[in-house]
C-alpha cells in the first residue's frame, strides 16, 4: 500500500508556485508599471496613467540612435555567429574525428568563461592592437558569445534527423554543393532558426561586454539604460525597457513555435 | 559514414577551421593577454614583467574587505538558489503540460531579459517609496518607508531572481534523466512523499544540482551590474572594483590582477566541491 501524500502537499506547493510567480515576474511587471505612470518620478502607486513617456523616447535623438545601434549590433551578430557556427555544429555532429571531443569543448568554452573576464581580454587586445573599443569589437565580442547557442541548437536539431539522407546523397553522385544546398542545410533550417534568436536575444541584450568595449559614438540600448539607471532613474527608461520586454515576449513565443520550449529545458 | 571516403579529414577540416581560427584570435587571444597584462607594469615603455599588481590586492585591506563580501554573497545566493529551485525544478517535472509550459515561461521569460531591465525593475521594488516598502506599510507591518537599496539583503534578492534560471534548468536537465518509476517503487515499499524525495530524487539530482549551483556561483562571482546598482559604491564587489579600475582609474594591471584572482580563487572553491558531490553523486 503506497503511503498517501501529506495533505498539506498541494496546498504548500500551489502557495510555492504563486510566491515564485510573483517573485520571477515582478520586476518586469513593475516596470511596465512604471512606464505607463503619469508622474515624473518612479513612486508607486503611480498617481495616474499616461503614454506621454512612449513619446518622450520616440523623440529623444538618443535613444533613437541607441535603439539603431542595438539593432544592428544584433543583426551582424546573428549572421555572423551563424556563418561561423554552423559549419562546426555540422562537423561536429555528421562526422566522426580525432580529438573530437576536445573540439567541441573548444568551441563551448565561451559559455563557461565568466564574460566579465571576457570582456577585459577584448578591451586590452582592442586598444593595445586597434584603435581602441568600436562597434566592429562589439560584434566581434558578441559573436564569440553566441556561437556556443549556435553549435548547441543546430547540433540538437540535427541529432533528430537521419543522417542518411546525406550519404544517399553522395553515394547518387551530388556535389558537396549540391549535398550542401539541397540536404544539409536545410536539415539545418530549424536548428539555425533557434540559434539566431539566441543569438539576437544575447546580443540585444546584453550590457556586460557592451560596458567594457564602451567607444565614443557607440551606445547600445542596454549601455544607456544603465547608464541612466546609475544618475536618474526616470519613467522614459521604463518605457524603452517596456519595448525590450516586449521583444523579449515575441523571440519567447517565437522560439517555443519552431523549437518547443521543451527542447531548450 | 564519411569515414570511408578517400579523405576522410578534409571535409570537417574546412567546416571548423573559420570557426576556430575566429575563436583562437577573439576568445583564447583576449583571455592570455589579460593574463600577461596581470604581470607586467602598465603605462610605462617598454612593459616589463612586474608582480606589484598581485601585491598591491594581497596587502590593501579594502579589496580584501571586497573579496570577503564577494565570496560570501556568492555563498548565500547559491544556497538560497538551491532551497528555491529544487522543489520548483521537481514540481515542473510532475505538473500537467498546460502548467509546465507556464512554469517553464516563468523561468526563460525574466531569463531572455537584460539584466539590466531586471535590475531596473528591483530597483522601483526595493527602493525607496516603492513597491515593497508600500505593500508592507498597506498591510501595517511597518509604519514608516523601508529602503533595501544599498544593503547586502537588497542585493541577495535581486541575484537571486537574477540567477535562479541556470540552476532550474541545470536541475530539470538532471532530474529529465530518472526514470518515475524508481520514487514510485520507493512509495510502493512503504516510503512516505518526503522519504521518496530526500533519499530517491534528490541523490539522483546531485549532478544537475552541482553543475547548477557551481554556474549560479561563477556568475554570481562575475556579477557586477546587479550588485552595483543595488548595493551602490558603499558595498562594493570584486567584479564592481575590476570595472571601476577598467574604466574608471584606468589601472589596467591591478584590473588584470584582480580578474586572475577572481577567477583562480573560484576554481580553487569548485575543484573541491566538484569532488565532494561526485562522491555523494556516485554512492547509491
Amino acid at each position: 500500500m503506497i503511503a498517501s501524500t501529506p495533505r498539506l502537499v498541494p496546498f504548500a506547493t500551489a502557495m510555492f508556485l504563486l510566491a515564485m510567480g510573483v517573485f520571477m515576474l515582478l520586476p518586469l511587471l513593475v516596470v511596465i508599471a512604471s512606464s505607463l505612470s503619469s508622474s515624473s518620478f518612479l513612486v508607486f502607486p503611480p498617481p495616474g496613467l499616461s503614454l506621454q513617456w512612449y513619446g518622450e523616447i520616440l523623440g529623444s535623438q538618443a535613444y533613437i540612435e541607441a535603439g539603431w545601434t542595438s539593432l544592428k549590433l544584433a543583426l551582424a551578430t546573428v549572421v555572423l555567429a551563424l556563418t561561423l557556427g554552423t559549419p562546426a555544429a555540422i562537423a561536429l555532429s555528421r562526422f566522426r574525428f580525432r580529438g573530437q571531443a576536445t573540439i567541441a569543448a573548444l568551441f563551448l568554452s565561451p559559455l563557461i568563461l565568466p564574460s566579465l573576464i571576457f570582456a577585459i581580454g577584448l578591451l586590452i587586445v582592442f586598444s593595445r592592437y586597434a584603435t581602441g573599443p568600436s562597434f566592429l569589437g562589439l560584434v566581434i565580442g558578441h559573436t564569440v558569445i553566441t556561437i556556443p547557442y549556435v553549435i548547441r541548437t543546430v547540433s540538437a536539431n540535427l541529432a533528430d534527423l537521419d543522417p542518411h539522407l546525406d550519404e544517399a546523397a553522395r553515394i547518387m553522385g551530388a556535389r558537396w554543393w549540391q549535398r550542401y544546398a539541397l540536404v544539409i542545410l536545410p536539415q539545418c533550417r530549424t536548428g539555425m532558426a533557434a540559434g539566431a534568436f539566441f543569438a539576437f536575444n544575447i546580443s540585444f541584450d546584453d550590457a556586460v561586454i557592451a560596458l567594457f568595449m564602451r567607444a565614443p559614438n557607440v551606445e547600445t540600448l542596454p549601455m544607456r539604460i544603465y547608464s541612466t539607471l546609475e544618475f536618474s532613474p526616470d519613467p522614459s527608461v521604463a518605457a524603452v525597457s517596456t519595448i525590450m520586454i516586449l521583444m523579449t515576449i515575441v523571440l519567447v513565443v517565437m522560439l517555443n513555435r519552431i523549437f518547443g520550449l521543451s527542447k531548450i529545458v | 559514414m564519411s569515414a570511408g571516403s578517400a579523405q576522410p579529414y578534409r571535409e570537417p577540416a574546412i567546416l571548423l577551421t573559420p570557426g576556430l581560427l575566429f575563436l583562437l584570435l577573439a576568445f583564447f587571444f583576449p583571455a592570455l593577454q589579460l593574463l600577461a597584462q596581470s604581470f607586467l607594469t602598465f603605462g610605462t615603455e617598454p612593459a616589463r614583467f612586474t608582480l606589484e599588481h598581485y601585491a598591491k590586492a594581497a596587502v590593501d585591506d579594502f579589496y580584501a574587505g571586497v573579496g570577503v563580501r564577494t565570496f560570501r554573497l556568492a555563498m548565500i545566493i547559491t544556497a538560497l538558489c538551491l532551497l528555491i529551485g529544487f522543489p520548483l525544478a521537481v514540481i515542473i517535472t510532475r505538473v500537467g503540460p498546460a502548467l509546465r509550459t507556464v512554469l517553464i515561461v516563468l523561468i526563460i521569460l525574466p531569463l531572455m531579459t537584460s539584466v539590466v531591465i531586471r535590475t531596473f525593475g528591483w530597483l522601483v521594488i526595493l527602493g525607496p517609496g516603492g513597491v515593497l516598502s508600500w505593500t508592507l506599510q498597506q498591510l501595517g507591518v511597518i509604519d514608516r518607508g523601508i529602503s533595501l537599496m544599498h544593503t547586502e539583503a537588497g542585493i541577495v534578492i535581486a541575484m537571486v531572481q537574477v540567477l535562479l534560471p541556470f540552476l532550474v534548468l541545470t536541475t530539470l536537465g538532471s532530474l529529465g534523466q530518472i526514470p518515475p518509476s524508481l520514487e514510485e517503487a520507493a512509495r510502493v515499499m512503504g516510503a512516505g512523499f518526503f522519504r521518496g524525495i530526500f533519499h530517491v530524487t534528490l541523490p539522483l539530482a546531485v549532478p544537475g544540482l552541482a553543475s547548477g549551483s557551481l554556474l549560479v556561483f561563477a556568475l554570481s562571482i562575475s556579477s557586477f551590474i546587479t550588485p552595483t546598482l543595488v548595493g551602490g559604491v558603499r558595498l562594493q564587489v570584486m567584479a564592481g572594483s575590476i570595472y571601476q579600475q577598467m574604466t574608471g582609474s584606468f589601472d589596467w594591471g591591478f584590473g588584470a590582477a584582480l580578474s586572475m584572482i577572481l577567477l583562480l580563487s573560484t576554481l580553487l572553491l569548485i575543484v573541491p566541491y566538484m569532488v565532494i558531490t561526485s562522491r555523494i553523486g556516485g554512492r547509491k
